[in-house]
């Protein structure tokens, strides 16, 4: 994806247990979203249409989701020992507005960013969340009706929240960082890609030399 | 049945286009239960079953005059039997035909998320359209009577239509046709409050101070009003004193400005990115060298600095000279 670069040079990112769980997840979760809009937004009952009707939709999504939270916790179990927050995660943070402004802040990053560390955390939240609420929906007759109607509205503000997050997280790992993408599908990133945004985790990873070729 | 009757629809569910309404002489209708002619015999019950052509289900005595403890998918229509004991030491016998009350603002039409499942047509009726059902029974959670059933084989919802195919070809409800005493009652709308009023006069000039005619507020209106001659026992009748539609948590607005804020917020936010990306575009990494120096350097600045959790982890990895860490794919 980046010019001049030779693939032989690459740096291990991502196992492909990693990237199958990683898949799984957006996969599932564009479903749910799909889903999620044709039974929450009337004008937008037409996606019932694409996606087997409106009773095929309303016995999948309740099991999409279990899939779907099956697939967080993979990650918060994979993931988790390089998501702990450290002193530069606090620096990061402090520099959120040159981040945003520039998409890079100088500093001695690891594996992961704080936003990124931020947003598996929110991911695990949200999806235990929702898979919480998302099952006195499911059957209705665990809790009474004004509770049901309670789980409803958590549920939507939880989906809100989880499409603003998805939003950002494509947005940033497709169009705004080029080579990122690179990472979840083949598993590598170029040594330009790991240096620049991630400069302790490549020297680490240069060091033990983890190249393939 | 819906729309293959050819009545003027008000609105449908899930559907924000759905009114019809252009005709003028659109009529209103409702029933009434004059619970004080009501002598308990269940007539209408087996009428709704032969109308509807309904299974009948086996009964079993479980202390009472009551046929079934409840409504089913196949029963949309129930006579309650409540005995209450009063404080001077008597018994009230309160007799109830249950059946769905067809509100002028439906709590199961607004929280159904299948369109045209339920249907308001202009005279009031409300009705169920299995058809379209997606089973998902947020109705049930809607409704503030407690009358849609739920049929785990078909997967559907059910209650009582109002008998809306014979009212569509002039013809009164099943369970009014049946019904010995005129207790249950049938027309416009008007007219079964004017009889309402009426009867509730005639009711307190008896002594019963408290009768009143059920057609509450907070649902706008019902098209099946009762004359309850204890009004004061409104609960004990199974009766809620004030329902409404927005009751539970004010759900309904809630939920209609969760949509609204959702909906928007969604645009936003797409909006947003793609502006944000004609404003600032990609973001290269600096070449190779650059980048690879920059990143060593910031190593030799703080050589103490490597002891997080991250690293300590690629460290472990690395001990195992076969594993080529995590990513080995
Ligand atoms: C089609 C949609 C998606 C795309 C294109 C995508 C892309 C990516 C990429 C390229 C990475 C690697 C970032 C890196 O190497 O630093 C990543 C990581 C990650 N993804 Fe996704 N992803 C998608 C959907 C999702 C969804 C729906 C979730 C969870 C709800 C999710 C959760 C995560 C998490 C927690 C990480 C690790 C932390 C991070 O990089 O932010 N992804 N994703
Ligand atoms: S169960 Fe059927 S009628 Fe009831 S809300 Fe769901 S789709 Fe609508």
């Amino acid at each position: 994806m980046l010019r001049e670069h030779d693939p032989e040079r690459d740096i291990v990112r991502y196992s492909l247990a990693d990237r199958v769980a990683h898949w799984w997840v957006s996969l599932t979760f564009i479903y749910l979203l799909l889903s999620g809009l044709a039974l929450g937004y009337p004008r937008m009952a037409w996606l019932y249409q694409i996606l087997g009707g409106g009773q095929t939709v309303r016995f999948l999504h309740p099991w999409v989701g279990v899939a779907f939270t099956l697939g967080i916790f993979y990650m918060l179990f994979a993931w988790v020992r390089d998501m702990t927050f450290d002193p530069v995660d606090r620096e990061w943070a402090r520099s959120l507005g040159t981040y945003s402004k520039e998409g890079h802040v100088d500093l001695d990053v690891g594996r992961y960013n704080a936003g990124q560390k931020g947003y598996y955390w929110f991911a695990v939240l949200t999806g235990v969340l929702l898979l919480l609420t998302g099952i006195p929906i499911w059957i209705p007759s665990l809790l009474s009706s004004g509770w049901n109607q309670a789980a409803r509205i958590i549920h939507h503000v939880l989906f809100l929240l989880t499409v603003g997050g998805f939003i950002i997280h494509v947005y940033m790992s497709t169009a705004m960082f080029p080579g990122t993408i690179r990472g979840m599908t083949t598993g590598r990133v170029e040594r330009r890609w790991a240096a620049f945004h991630h400069p302790r985790w490549f020297r680490d990873r240069d060091a033990r030399g983890t190249r393939l070729g | 049945m819906a729309t293959e009757l050819g009545l003027a629809v008000r609105r449908k569910s899930a559907t924000p286009t759905s009114s019809t309404s252009i005709r003028r002489d659109s009529i209103e209708v409702s029933k009434l239960v004059d619970i004080d002619l009501c002598i308990g015999c269940k007539a209408c019950e087996i009428a709704c079953k032969e109308w509807n052509d309904l299974e009948v289900e086996e009964t079993h005595n479980f202390g009472g005059y009551q046929s079934h403890e409840d409504l089913t998918p196949d029963t949309w229509d129930l006579m309650r039997f409540n005995e209450v004991d009063l404080e001077d030491g008597g018994i009230a016998w309160l007799i109830r035909k249950d059946s769905c009350l067809h509100c002028e603002e439906p709590g199961c039409l607004l929280a159904c998320p299948a369109p045209g499942a339920i249907v308001q047509y202009e005279n009031g009726i409300v009705d169920f359209d299995q058809e379209k059902c997606i089973g998902c029974q947020y109705c049930i959670a809607g409704c503030p009577f407690d009358i849609p059933r739920f049929d785990t084989e078909t997967k559907k919802v059910y209650k009582c239509t109002l008998c809306v195919d014979r009212v569509s070809n002039a013809l009164e409800p099943a369970c009014v046709k049946a019904c010995p005493t005129g207790s249950i009652r049938f027309g416009t709308k008007e007219a079964m409050q004017e009889y309402g009023k009426e009867k509730v006069g005639k009711l307190q000039d008896r002594g019963f101070e408290d009768a009143l005619l059920y057609d509450p507020e907070g649902v706008k209106g019902l098209h099946m009003m009762y004359v309850v001659p204890r009004g004061e026992m409104l609960e004990e009748y199974g009766l809620p004193k004030d329902p409404t539609v927005t009751s539970k948590l004010g759900f309904f607005p809630a939920m209609g400005a969760l949509r609204k804020l959702g909906s928007g917020a969604m645009w936003a936010g797409l909006l947003g990115s793609a502006l944000f990306f004609l404003r600032t575009g990609r973001r290269f990494p600096p070449p190779e060298e650059e980048a690879v120096a920059a990143a060593r350097s910031k190593g030799s600045e703080a050589p103490g600095e490597r002891t997080d959790a991250a690293t300590r982890h690629d460290a472990d990895d690395s001990l195992d000279p076969g594993s080529e860490g995590d990513g080995h794919a």
